[in-house]
């Protein structure tokens, strides 16, 4: 027979000795860097941050810096010699632009929609005690392991007016006759496009908010059904109460991404027909790349920038209120 | 004594040895998009290993890069100051006159100079002048071809045409495209049809929409750049041509807004399509998509038709595509080696043997015996006399894509004149800057 010492006992003992010879990890950096509270503890956290700091202000924030200056001059050429706001005045007055302004709210008004409805679905599937919970956790994940590009492919090809599976299907099950091209009707290829970015984005909603109904107390729920509550009670009454937080979490965030959702329409359609899926980041793109229109492509990119920093001030506000 | 003579030799031998094998070697990046094409890319190292078997001083290092995206990597390269040492870049409307306007290349008008006076004689003049810009030479050029009609003569036959009578003109091109569309497996529904073509926002837009806009005696802009031409009625006369192909006709396969390059040649490799615009890529590509078939029974290839009873003097467009050298090369003399080397008329040669394209010099182009015996080559090259490329300004990418656009939405069903009409009014404003201020241009 033996007998088990509690671990707590265990490390009491270790930790007195230790002091005892004065070579405890902490006294050794006591030692080195001197305090680890009051003010030189503070500043020694900084110390240690600063490369990282560095690091990212190195790929972060020169880049940033230089889109700013150069959508107030050619920076690149004349540096900001020739320092002007016109490339703003012409934003304001380019109606291709705005018109990519309205396919950008169509495009993340509907896939962050349809992200919520789908990934709250998921999510609430998910979160009961179903046979196989693990596969399908896994399962449901999958999509958003798929590099947008990738997914964008796949779809272009499933949506082939000739070859596709979508067609084909709706020809074998007799729901339609005619050959429908999905990403060459103006009217059909945002709802589209829409559906494959749903596909491939629903999974990070539905972590998030699978993560929120687990962190909801059991109790509520037991509460509830001693009390005679329905299902539909208890998701409009504990549930969506509780997990109110999470999708104002959810819903920013994804509104942010999908605002800058690039891959997945270049691939698919890139921006056409007609400018019917160009969004904001797609013209940016060509405007630099491929018109090689630098200062005006600048603008763009931090006119989009900072209506996404007001559309994620709430967030930024809650997160230090946090801190 | 004796043997100290000879340690003495096996010193200095040992030395010059050590000494010769350790010469610094050069290293340059060469850069091609042809390199992710395998029938190129064997072409491509076999050259460079014989340039390095000739230059043991200069190691070459290849650097693979996409056809859509090459743009965008050497920019981004050049302007951080780094970049391949020489780059292959096409079609030459496209790059040329922005980059060389922002300085991203190396001039070689000195070394041209130096090779003497003859030295740029074997080639086109049209082609040298496309990579001059302010009077000095920035590239040399590379493959040089015309846009050709290609056909399946096998679905000729099924639909009842002479294979060997392929249209002349569009009004017989659109008689015949009609024939061809049809069901051939007898289910129902169409399954072949007698044009495609590209739809889609595409660098090879252009190469297939230009043809027919010449051969309508239209053209893009004014001669002086200072205005857009769509407004002329031979332009809406072919504008609307091509729109009602689709529109109307339907012999062109359905979701033509999508279709680029690639997917137009997949649907003539699979017998979905007749007749396709092409030039000496084409046939090779066709060929490696179904390699069991025997094309060089079944194609056929013929100039691009024109307007019935109108003879212009341009009715196609010309492919050009050049080589130049990166500013921030850091060795001008080896890069211009390279250069010189791959637009040899040996290399030249090889690059028709290997890929079937055409090249920029006339002692090739002309006189070659393999050119001068193939169907496609020998059209190709007779052609390029009717041949006109498209303006070479900074301002064509935009131009050109109001154009597409436009095209798109009458494929759409957006009236022809109406989607016609806004480009033209695009095209004006983009090209406001070559005008003084006060000047108009005509209206739609």
């Amino acid at each position: 027979m033996f007998r088990v010492r509690p671990v707590l006992a265990i490390k009491k003992e270790k930790g007195a000795d230790a002091g005892k010879q004065g070579v405890s990890p902490l006294n050794s950096y006591r030692r080195f860097f001197g305090s680890t509270t009051g003010l030189w503890g503070a500043k020694q956290g900084y110390f240690f941050i600063l490369p990282c700091f560095l690091l990212l202000l190195l790929v972060l924030g020169f880049p940033t810096i230089m889109a700013v200056l150069n959508s107030f001059a050619p920076i690149w050429t004349t540096g900001l010699k020739n320092f002007t706001l016109n490339y703003y005045r012409r934003l304001l007055q380019d109606y291709i632009f705005w018109n990519t302004v309205l396919k950008t709210i169509y495009f993340v008004g509907g896939t962050v929609t349809l992200h919520l409805i789908l990934g709250f679905c998921v999510a609430f599937v998910l979160n009961k005690e179903i046979r196989a919970r693990r596969f399908f956790r896994v399962m449901a994940i999958l999509p958003w392991t798929v590099p947008d590009v990738i997914a964008g492919l796949i779809w272009a090809w499933m949506y082939d007016p000739i070859s596709g599976i979508v067609n084909d299907f709706l020809h074998r099950v007799g729901l339609v006759r005619s050959t429908i091209e999905w990403l060459a009707t103006p009217t059909l290829v945002m709802p589209s496009v829409i559906i494959a970015d749903t596909w491939r984005g629903y999974p990070f909603v539905m972590l998030v908010l699978l993560a929120g109904m687990q962190a909801i107390p059991k109790e509520l729920y037991e509460a509830a059904r001693v009390d005679g509550a329905t299902w539909w009670q208890e998701l409009c009454y504990i549930t969506l109460p509780n997990l109110k937080r999470m999708i104002f979490i959810a819903s920013i965030l994804d509104i942010i991404w999908q605002t800058r959702r690039f891959g997945l329409i270049w691939v698919m359609t890139e921006g056409g027909p007609a400018r019917a899926t160009e969004v904001i980041s797609v013209l940016a793109y060509k405007t630099y790349f491929k018109f090689f229109d630098f200062e005006y492509a600048s603008a763009m990119s931090v006119a989009m920038a900072v209506f996404l920093f007001v559309i994620g001030l709430p967030y930024i506000r809650m997160m230090a209120r946090r801190v | 004594m004796a043997r100290r003579v000879l340690v003495a030799w096996l010193v200095a031998g040992l030395t010059l040895g050590f000494a010769v094998a350790g010469l610094p070697k050069v290293k340059i990046v060469f850069s091609d998009w042809h390199l992710v094409e395998p029938h190129w890319e064997k072409a491509l190292k076999e050259a460079i290993a014989q340039f390095m078997t000739e230059n043991p001083d200069i190691e070459v290092e290849l650097e693979y890069v996409s056809y859509a995206e090459k743009e965008t990597k050497y920019m981004t390269a050049i302007e951080a100051g780094v970049g391949p040492d020489v780059m292959h870049l096409g079609p030459i409307e496209v790059s040329f006159a922005l980059f060389a306007s922002r300085g991203y290349f190396l001039d070689l008008t000195p070394f041209i100079k130096a090779e003497g006076p003859d030295f740029l004689s074997p080639w086109y003049p049209a082609t040298i002048a496309a990579v001059t810009y302010n009077g000095r030479i920035y590239a040399m050029p590379g493959d040089f071809m015309s846009m050709f009609l290609m056909y399946n003569k096998r679905l000729f036959a099924e639909a009842g045409l002479d294979p060997e009578k392929p249209p002349t003109t569009w009004e017989e091109f659109l008689e015949y495209a009609k024939q061809l569309t049809r069901d051939r497996d007898g289910d129902g529904r169409i399954d072949t049809w007698g044009f495609g073509t590209v739809g889609k926002v595409d660098p090879g837009f252009q190469l297939r929409f230009t043809p027919l806009l010449y051969s309508f005696g239209a053209d893009y802009l004014t001669p002086d750049y200072k205005c857009s031409a769509l407004n002329t009625p031979s332009a809406k006369e072919a504008f609307k041509f091509w729109v009602e192909l689709y529109t109307v006709h339907k012999v062109i396969p359905p979701g033509v807004t999508d279709m680029s390059p690639g997917k137009v040649r997949e649907q003539f490799a699979a017998e979905k399509v007749a007749m396709i615009l092409t030039s000496g890529w084409g046939p090779p590509i066709v060929k490696s998509i179904r390699p069991d078939v025997n094309w060089d029974e079944i194609l056929g290839f013929a100039p691009v038709p024109v307007k019935a009873g109108l003879d212009p003097e341009y009715r196609t467009t010309a492919w050009l595509s050049y080589w130049a050298i990166n500013r921030n090369t850091k060795h001008p003399d080896a890069a211009w080696k390279l250069v010189k080397f791959i637009t040899s008329k040996a290399m030249e040669e090889k690059w028709f043997r290997d890929a079937n394209v055409l090249s920029s010099r006339r002692d090739v182009t002309e006189v070659y015996e393999p050119i001068l015996a193939s169907p496609s080559a020998r059209i190709n090259a007779a052609e390029l006399s009717r041949a006109k490329m498209v303006p070479l300004i900074p301002e064509w990418p935009r131009i050109i894509e109001a154009v597409n656009i436009a095209v798109q939405k009458g494929f759409l069903g957006v009236d022809p004149d109406l989607a016609l009409s806004e480009a033209h009014a695009l095209i004006n404003e983009i090209l406001a800057g070559y005008r003084v201020p006060g000047e108009a241009c005509p209206g739609y």
